[in-house]
């Protein structure tokens, strides 16, 4: 599947290990839908710490709000995930508020397997009769492994009603070609571990759950001569005192940093079946508009070149 | 005489417990207080959670299940010893099950019932609850004079703190009995219910089906008779935790995001007068030098490089040094906000970045350094080591 595809993609979960810069990868990916003229709505999955908020200086809530041209965001929060997906069930107002303001729901909801997963998964298929593209900025690796593995796994336990009906609905919609998955990761070995691990872990998914995308942020491509590494080497290693000192240091991490991501792109290309994007180290500007800005304008360039 | 540094005194715990957002490090952390406790001849543990494997990873350990591993510590006293344990959520479930199960018959009985299985896969806080379960056990089993308690990444503090109290309330009497009412002495299902309760009950039987409704009595009946041992188990931890001889480190990055969650930890913990010891900041980048002429400091050395080669060298080194101080300068706020948290009695430390991600004993020993601050040189770190631990002045 070419990864170009991810821009067309009906419904995009990004995900990655923590501080591998998911959430400026979701952004920058709507931001390039919407810019190619798709009505897109990036959506935080029951954040209690909405970030985008903060980035983009808007209130965000349940209900999406305008973030810009052809683009909104949301918090799909699960209470009121559950609302919509219990009103779609039982049309009378008197009752859902029934079965919500009964405690027993509550503590039985809490206990039922995926049922949280399961509300949150339907709100965010309902959004796509409303939009072209749903962006989807998942929690860290781990959790959104388990939160896209329930509708399959917790099928057997729900042979028949209205549930089931929704699980089975989202198990074809996971297996949606047009539904894919964006992994973030940086080229540190303990990030690309779990990348790899998460990998393989959706590559496992029954059936299938399209990844045609892994952005390796913080990246430096590796200056073909090497030389000037084992030179910055030798020179740090002589410990200079003061401002050379530090110049040096300076200069022997950014040294580490093309070797490290030069092993990142050769684990990922052997045991990652996906096209890799490497957003170089950005210059570390203050504003995280601007970072998703770059990392944008990046992942737009290597995914044009794809499909070339 | 000079206070103890809090720091030292971190280690005379008896469990801490390291919180903070995902990716700033907080294993390699805990790793590197257990070593440093290893060294100073306490028996440790350090116990983390499996997904990523993190731990195994820092210590190049490759073990699976609930293995303990006993790592090599160099130049421990004989007392002295560290063990790595990853927490396997199943397994420690499982083990839950069989100690609190009064027979073999209902042990068996709860491990194969589909709702046990699901729920202790994958339950949305499976790994938080067992990371405390497992804690109390290691604990209570007296093998060890520390616990390393590595926490799994959690958006919402709440989420980790609140885990213990999750299964507890899921065991709840007054919602097993209601769930059980229906089925008692084989009644069906249709049985007549009274009042709101009655309604509700049939709603959930229409909307999840009658099957999981007689699954879900099937695994309540399976636990009964079990839930005080849940209960005292729940009650337990949270005197863990509580318990003065217990700390709770805040472990986060430099960087808004991280300072979001790590400040959220600090008010949550005062809030539950849970014993907060202080924060480390990892991954900081310091650039003292302030706008250095990076030709002039550096053409000294470079004096036997062919002009060619030297020219690279300086141009890498020279955009290498701006962005570092373009880092740092950035960070410079956040740090500032979390020194505003300090006191003399909290630990606060400040560690650089270092020239590689800690995979390794020699990764660990050189953040044990910056956090004890037996600094001899420490090549390749990328900055002044001396800037690195600003301990509260005043």
């Amino acid at each position: 599947m070419p990864a170009r595809d991810v821009l067309d993609a009906r419904l995009l979960f990004v995900t990655g290990k923590g501080g591998t810069g998911k959430t400026t990868v979701a952004l920058a990916l709507a931001r390039a839908a919407a810019a190619e003229g798709r009505r897109v709505v990036l959506v935080e999955v029951d954040s209690h710490r909405p970030t985008l908020a903060a980035w983009l200086g808007i209130e965000t809530a349940y209900t999406p709000v305008p973030a810009g041209p052809g683009l909104d965001v949301a918090n799909v929060t699960w209470l009121d995930a559950l609302v919509d997906w219990l009103t779609g069930i039982v049309p009378v107002q008197r009752i859902v508020r029934l079965i919500l303001t009964n405690r027993m729901v509550h503590l039985f909801l809490d206990v039922t397997p995926g049922s949280r997963e399961v509300v949150l998964l339907a709100r965010i298929e309902a959004l796509l009769h409303q939009y072209d593209q749903v962006v989807v900025d998942l929690p860290a690796t781990g959790h959104a492994v388990s939160l896209l593995r329930v509708p399959q796994q917790s099928a057997s336990l729900f042979p028949t009603g209205p549930l089931r009906r929704t699980l089975d609905g989202l198990v074809v919609l996971l297996a949606r070609p047009d539904t894919q998955v964006v992994l973030a990761a940086l080229p540190e070995e303990m990030v690309v571990n779990e990348t790899i691990e998460t990998w393989q872990k959706i590559a496992g998914f029954r059936p299938p759950l399209a990844l045609p995308l892994v952005v390796l942020n913080q990246a430096l491509s590796p200056d073909p001569d090497p030389r000037w590494r084992e030179q910055v080497r030798r020179l740090a290693a002589l410990q200079p005192e003061g401002p050379a000192g530090e110049v040096l240091r300076a200069g022997l991490w950014e040294a580490e940093r093309e070797e490290i991501t030069a092993e990142a792109l050769r684990r990922l290309a052997r045991e990652v079946r996906a096209r890799v994007v490497v957003v170089p180290l950005l210059d570390t500007l203050a504003d995280p508009l601007e970072r998703v800005g770059q990392v944008e304008a990046r992942l737009v360039e290597a995914l044009a070149e794809t499909s070339a | 005489m000079i206070p103890p540094d809090p720091i030292d005194l971190l280690l005379e715990r008896r469990v801490i417990v390291c919180v903070g957002s995902g990716g700033v490090g907080k294993t390699s952390t805990a790793a590197a207080l257990g070593l440093e406790a290893a060294r100073r001849g306490r028996k440790v543990l350090v116990l983390t959670i499996d997904p990523a494997r993190r731990l195994a990873d820092a210590l190049g350990l490759r073990a699976t299940g609930n293995d303990v591993c006993r790592v090599a510590v160099p130049g421990a006293p004989s007392e002295g010893a560290l063990d790595a344990l990853m927490l396997d959520t199943r397994a420690t479930f499982d083990d839950l099950i069989r100690r609190l199960a009064p027979d073999e018959v209902r042990r068996a009985e709860i491990l194969d019932n589909p709702i046990y299985r699901l729920v202790s896969d994958s339950f949305g806080s499976s790994q938080e609850y067992m990371a405390t379960e497992k804690l109390y056990d290691v604990v209570v089993s007296g093998r060890y004079d520390l616990v390393v308690l590595d926490t799994p990444p959690v958006k919402n503090a709440l989420e980790f703190l609140d885990a213990p109290g999750r299964l507890a309330r899921f065991l709840d009497r007054r919602i097993v009995k209601w769930f059980l009412t229906p089925y008692d002495e084989n009644r069906v299902f249709g049985r007549v219910l009274v009042g709101t309760s009655g309604v509700v009950f049939r709603l959930l039987g229409v909307i999840f089906g009658r099957e999981f409704l007689a699954d879900l009595s099937r695994f309540f009946v399976a636990f009964r008779d079990m839930y005080d041992g849940f209960r005292d188990r729940h009650e337990a931890v949270v005197r863990i935790f509580e318990d003065r001889s217990t700390a709770f480190l805040v472990v986060c990055a430099p960087n808004e995001a991280s300072l979001d969650v790590a400040t959220f930890f600090r008010e949550e913990l005062l809030a539950r007068r849970l014993p907060l010891a202080g924060f480390v900041i990892n991954q900081v980048h310091v650039a003292d030098a302030g706008a250095v002429n990076v030709r002039e400091v550096l053409r000294p050395l470079l004096a036997d490089l062919r002009p060619a080669r030297a020219r690279v060298v300086l141009a890498r080194c020279e955009s290498a040094h701006a962005r570092l101080r373009a880092v740092a300068a950035r960070e410079v706020p956040v740090r500032d906000r979390i020194r505003r948290y300090a006191s003399p009695e909290l630990v606060h430390r400040e560690i650089p970045v270092l020239p590689e991600p800690v995979r390794d004993l020699a990764g660990l020993d050189e953040l044990a350094r910056h956090l004890f601050g037996e600094r001899e040189a420490c090549p390749g770190a990328i900055l002044v080591p001396g800037r690195s631990d600003p301990r509260p002045t005043a």
